[in-house]
């Protein structure tokens, strides 16, 4: 019996979620859903969008963490 | 395929065993995603520093203690004790982060961008920084799941145990969350929209 798929199933596969088996099927029906290839064209587009974006921890504070961490070092002897 | 070679279970015992290279490599694994979970919350830069710098004292405070119960993953548990000291930093000031709108620039200043060809540039900021001005647009639920989806890598199954919801209700916020980004971005004629979808 052929499953039928959603867009939660869709999102799995657009963030690899999916197993190999699920990537079959999916790719199967995305070729004949147009609904559900939109869905994936467009939540594709947005998720590059999201991807550029990145954030920094400022290097000052990682490194006072750091440091920290090597003050409570307990040295055996 | 493993991302890392040793996983993070295996660095927290080797650090506990005292290993301090075994912490910093956590740190570089873990440091930019705890420091965006907190962000989240405090919608502060200052603020946001303080606390993940808090956090991480206390987790290491935990390890060396040998208090640290290997339960679950080390990130959704170091993440937790962040969140968790984000919210009593406002039950302190007897005040929470709920509606903090304004232009959102706060919560993503240290937000930075990708190599790119200098005649690319323009378009990418004013795209990027439309987006990060959407993002905080979006419902609080919305916008919690897709920061640790997208910039926490967190898997749906750990949103959904660190929410405390289902998997299909993570991936439905999920699913709104980049819906409405979609619709927002052309609304506002967004570049990325115009190429992508020409008329």
């Amino acid at each position: 019996m052929t499953k039928i798929f959603t867009q939660n199933d869709v999102l799995r596969y657009l963030y690899k979620e999916t197993s190999v088996e699920e990537n079959i099927e999916i790719e199967k029906t995305l070729l004949f859903d147009n609904q559900l290839r939109d869905f994936y064209t467009d939540m594709q587009d947005v998720i590059d969008e999201l991807s550029k974006l990145e954030i920094k921890a400022p290097d000052r504070i990682v490194e006072n963490i750091l440091e920290y961490s090597r003050s409570k070092h307990i040295h055996f002897i | 395929m493993a991302k890392y070679k040793v996983n993070d279970s295996t660095l927290v015992s080797q650090y506990i065993k005292g290993n301090e290279g075994a912490f910093e490599e956590l740190m570089n694994r873990h440091k930019n995603r705890v420091f965006m979970a907190i962000n989240l919350v405090v919608k502060d830069r200052y603020l946001a520093e303080d606390l993940m710098q808090e956090t991480f004292i206390k987790a290491i405070n935990t390890m060396k203690s040998g208090r640290y119960n290997e339960e679950g993953k080390f990130l959704p548990w170091i993440v937790r004790i962040g969140h968790n000291l984000a919210i009593d930093h406002f039950r302190r000031a007897k005040r929470y982060p709920t509606v903090i709108m304004e232009d959102g620039s706060s919560v993503f200043n240290t937000l930075k961008f990708s190599e790119a060809p200098v005649e690319e540039l323009q378009i990418k900021k004013e795209t990027h920084k439309k987006l990060k001005s959407l993002i905080q647009e979006l419902p609080d639920a919305q916008k919690q799941v897709l920061i640790m989806r997208s910039y926490m890598e967190m898997s749906f199954k750990d949103i959904a145990e660190a929410t405390g919801v289902s998997i299909n209700t993570a991936l439905g916020r999920m699913r709104y969350a980049l819906i409405n980004l979609r619709k927002m971005l052309g609304q506002n004629n967004v570049a990325y929209d115009q190429n992508f979808y020409p008329e």
